[in-house]
This record gives C-alpha cells, structure tokens and sequence, in this order.
C-alpha cells in the first residue's frame, strides 16, 4: 500500500472538512463519496466530522418554529404513509461492476468510443457530466507505465484513483488515494507498470500544458 | 424475510436500550428525564421501531429549534430555514428504521439529514437519500450497549474538545460549519496563507482524532 505524502494527508483533511460541511460541488463531492468507500482512515474522519456537526447542532441556541409546525409535518407524515410504497425504498445495485461507487454509476462502458477520447497514446479522457454544477469532471485511463506529458493547472485539480496507480513529484498513488495539485502547480504522472491506471479527475480551472508534448496533446484535444 | 429479521433484529435492541437507560416505566413523556440526549437516542430508534409518535413529537421538540438555528447561522433566512427544517424533520421519521443508535447520536444523524436537505435545496434537485447505514457513516459496530455508552463518551469527549482547541484552529471548524466556507475561502477572505489554513484544519483534526483513540483504545480486549 502506498504512503501518501503527508502535504497530501494536510490537504485531504481539508477536504474532507468541506464535504462534511456541505460547501463542496457535487462531482468533488462524488469523488469524496467514492474515496470514503475505498478508504477506512478518511471513513473514520468523516465520521468525526459528522459527530462535530452534531454536537455544534445541539449546542445551537434554539429558534422556535412557527405555530403549527409540528402539526404541518405530522400531516406530510399522514399523506405519505398513506401512499407508501416499500418497494421502491429498495436499492438497485447497478451490474456486476468492479469499480467502486458512486464514481462507477458516472463511469461510461470501457469500449464506449463515443464517451472515450484518445487524447495521447495510451491516454484516454472522457467528460462526466453533473448538469449546471461548477467544477470540470473528467476520467482518464493511462495505460501501464505511460507517461501524462506534463502539464501545470490554473484552478485546484484533485484526483482519486479507481484503479491502478501513479506516481508524480509529489509521491506515489494507488487505488483510494486522493491526489491534489494546488492552482499553478505542474506535474507529470506516470502510470504504474503492473495494469491500466483509471482516475477520477475534477478540476476547478483550465488544464495548461507546460511540458514539450503539451502542444500535442492540445491539438488532439478538440 | 431479511427485512422481518432486521425488524425484529431492531426491535430487541430498542427494548434493550429502553431498559438499559432506565426509560421504561418512567414514561419518557415525563419532560425532566428528556433533558439529556442519551435520551434521544432512545426515541429516535422507538420513531424506527414503533412509529411512534409522541417520541417523534419529543424529538421535534427538541432537535427542529436547534436545525432552524443552525440553517439561519448559515444565511437561511426565516421562512426558508422553517421550511428545510420541516422537510428535514419528515425525511427523519421516513428514515427513522435505518437509525442504529449503537453506530451514531441522535444529534449526528440529524445533522446528517439536515445537512443533505440543505445541499438538495440549494442545488433544487433530489438526489439519491445518502445511505446512513454506509459504513462511511457508520462503522463497524458490536451488539451491546456498552458500545452505545462509548459513543456518548465520544460525543463528550468532541465537544469538549471542541472546547478547548487553541483559537486559530477553532477558527477554521466554526468557519466551515457555520459559515459554509470552503477552505479555500477561509484562505482568501481571513488573509491566512492556504498552507497555513490546511495545517491548522488537520492539527485541530489530530486533537479530536487523539480523543476518539483514547475512548475506542478501552474497547480493545
């Protein structure tokens, strides 16, 4: 198991901070969602972070509602009690899919040419869309031991890794881990050389190319 | 079948804990035993196991004061903060029979729910209802109550230490929770470099996390 860089873990925390509070966009939130699956340390953070709200919930100074709310909700209880239907509270798990959820259920078809852009060799990117919500959602799929050229980003990148790993400047990654570029920053990941390397990519500013392949790639992009 | 046996699964452990805190035959409608949460707890699971409605009454009593409150220091105003309280308070009793109190507090659930609904209004969309039982929120737990006692002190332990965090560090939590700002936020606007802001999130994360060790380090055989 790799050892994320402890910059790496000061970040995370920040992250999973936001996300308890509620003041992420939904495709990080997503992503955070599917880090907690993969990961019991960040698990039992978040579970710390919601005993926090709780406590600061309770330690509230209360504000009373209006006159009759009580009554107004039990009402809403009656009216939908009385149209319940048990089956659809069920989960439907969706097929037999390897990769963790909830990123997985955004995930196209691996041999889907039309979502899959080849975008270098041995690299794919794919868009996952979250209707009007802020912030670029993107897949990738490096395959083994295949270098991203290297490139710096204008906004905040995190990326988490479905499968496979990586490693860049900052360290090594593998399936769980969450990897943040802070805005300006440049980096050149390397995929690993023992399967194909699948990440979940959300970014908050424009991607810029910075190393000699950067033209490249850029042209292929359309 | 699987359903029935969690039912009755639920059940046996809502008796149990109703005779563990010494709630039975007291009547819990009697207003001074409510005060403390331990209570709530109890309530909530009867709300799961019962459907019952005077504990539910009980429970909005006591917790749609205090998620109005914390949903207008967010920036709600008035009648919005009376609606989403009162959206929140139905999805709470819908969901009342996923409620495990051995796993979470009364307030921790809540604030859970009151947080989705939050997020659900201003983004004016519905989402998938966030799987409480999800071992996320809920990690793996034991059958006996003593567990339920620990989490209290775990509670006790987090405000506590809540409490006593040096001041910048507080800073940084009360500004996320109350003030809805991302870290990054908190950066630009207090003028804190981004480093420094993510430093002192994980050292007052460190603090509570140190807490936590102590109360499950006394679960370890």
């Amino acid at each position: 198991m790799n050892e994320p860089a402890s910059l790496n873990t000061q970040l995370l925390d920040a992250l999973l901070l936001d996300y308890a509070a509620g003041s992420l966009s939904r495709p990080l939130e997503i992503l955070v969602e599917t880090h907690l699956a993969m990961n019991e340390g960040s698990a039992r953070t978040m579970r710390l972070l919601m005993q926090i709200g709780g406590v600061l919930l309770e330690d509230s100074e209360p504000v009373s509602l209006s006159e009759g709310a009580l009554e107004a909700v039990m009402s809403a209880i009656d009216a939908e009690e009385s149209k319940i239907d048990p089956v659809s509270e069920i989960r439907i798990e969706t097929a037999a899919s390897v990769l963790p959820r909830p990123a997985a259920d955004y995930l196209p078809e691996r041999g889907c040419t039309k979502s899959w852009r080849r975008i270098g060799l041995g690299i794919f990117e794919c868009d996952i869309s979250f209707g009007a919500e802020q912030g670029q959602a993107k897949c990738y799929r490096i395959a083994p031991g295949r270098a991203v050229p290297a490139h710096s980003h204008t906004g905040a990148e995190v990326t988490l890794i479905l499968a496979g790993g990586f490693s860049d400047e900052t360290g090594s990654y593998g399936p769980g881990d969450i990897a943040i570029q802070e805005a300006g920053s440049s980096h050149q990941p390397v995929a690993d050389n023992d399967g194909e390397c699948l990440v979940f990519a959300v970014n908050e500013g424009d991607i810029k190319l910075t190393g000699p392949l950067g033209r490249v790639l850029s042209l292929l992009t359309p | 079948m699987g359903l029935n046996t969690r039912i009755e699964h639920f059940h046996l452990v809502t008796e149990d804990l109703v005779s563990f805190t010494g709630l039975m035959g007291t009547g819990y409608e009697s207003g001074d035993t409510l005060s403390g949460s331990p209570n709530m707890d109890v309530l909530l699971a009867r709300v799961g196991t019962h459907r019952d409605r005077r504990a539910f009454a009980v429970l909005f009593d006591y917790f749609a004061p205090r998620v109005k409150s914390f949903l207008m220091r967010l920036g709600s105003d008035m009648p919005l903060a009376e609606e989403v309280t009162q959206e929140a308070m139905i999805m709470v009793w819908r969901r009342a029979e996923t409620y495990d109190p051995r796993q979470s507090g009364a307030s921790t659930w809540i604030f859970t729910i009151a947080r989705n609904k939050r997020i659900d209004r201003l983004r004016r969309e519905n989402r998938p209802l966030p799987d409480l039982s999800d071992p996320a929120f809920a990690p793996e737990g034991d059958e006996t109550a003593d567990k339920m006692v620990l989490r209290r002190e775990e509670e006790e332990k987090i405000r506590h230490a809540l409490k006593n965090l040096p001041e910048e560090q507080a800073k940084m939590i009360f500004s996320a929770y109350y003030e809805q700002k991302s870290h990054r936020e908190i950066a630009d606007q207090s003028g804190v470099p981004l480093g420094t802001v993510k430093s002192r999130i994980r050292l007052a994360l460190n603090r509570l996390r140190a807490h936590l060790d102590e109360v499950e380090g006394r679960l370890e055989p």
